[in-house]
């Protein structure tokens, strides 16, 4: 139980929050920039496989999902930190969280993977 | 375990408010987060299914709900710079840092509406 309670000094969880932070200011940029300016009009799914195609965006969107599901399931045990101090909610949370971060990595990284691209 | 509860409670100074909003923010951008990679899973059900999805997510209500995310996004994003720089750089100087929080409000601000306006426009004009 220790895991779940107050025991781990959290120094890591807070100092990776900072890092991943910095990362995704510049990985959600230029996600914006891509989606909003370098398409042109309503977003289809013609216009976003045609960018998909390459392994290298492939990629680059993994990573940039690793990162959003860390930082907000992070921002998400910190506020729980802030809050909740009995140890067997805290457990039953945290699991939850753990759950849910892993169940939309695994949606997300399926979506970028399963992808039927014509070329 | 025991709880130490605050001797005073916090005045609701700048730097608190900075504070409330960034919690507040998070907590919408982890909710959204999470409808995005669901909206975006159709992707992989092929043409029909996306364009479907991506129909109701550009129709003019949700370009208008967007400019919220554009807020939302670009206050977290800017107020956690000013933390890093509160934790790393001189911005926890007395001095220094109600005039850091002002700044990061107004940076928002103008952010928001120079991102805002155009984005307006372009749900008005549907």
């Amino acid at each position: 139980m220790k895991y779940f309670g107050s025991g781990r000094s959290g120094a890591f969880d807070w100092f990776f929050q900072r890092i991943s932070g910095i990362v995704l200011l510049v990985t959600l940029f230029l996600h914006f920039y891509v989606m909003h300016f370098a398409i042109d009009g309503p977003i289809t799914y013609e216009k976003v496989m045609v960018r998909l195609a390459s392994p290298g965006w492939k990629a680059l969107d993994i990573v940039f999902l690793v990162f959003a599901i860390y930082h907000a399931i992070n921002g998400f045990k910190l506020i729980i930190d802030d809050y909740v101090h009995s140890t067997v909610l805290r457990a039953v949370i945290v699991g939850l969280l753990w759950v849910v971060g892993i169940s939309f990595l695994v949606i997300g990284i399926m979506t970028i993977v399963n992808l039927k691209v014509q070329s | 375990m025991k709880v130490f509860q605050p001797q005073k409670r916090y005045r609701l100074h700048p730097g608190y408010i900075a504070w409330i909003l960034h919690r507040v923010t998070g907590i919408l951008l982890g909710l959204y987060l999470f409808l995005h990679i669901w909206v975006i899973h159709y992707l992989a059900q092929g043409e029909q299914a996306f364009n479907e999805v991506m129909g109701v997510v550009q129709s003019p209500l949700f370009l208008i709900l967007e400019v919220g995310l554009l807020g939302t996004v670009v206050y977290h994003g800017v107020n956690g710079l000013r933390v890093i720089l509160v934790d790393y750089g001189n911005m926890a100087k007395r001095d220094i840092f109600r005039k850091a929080v002002y700044v990061t409000f107004a940076l928002c601000a103008a952010i928001i509406i120079a991102g805002g306006i155009p984005m307006l426009m372009h749900a008005f004009s549907h």
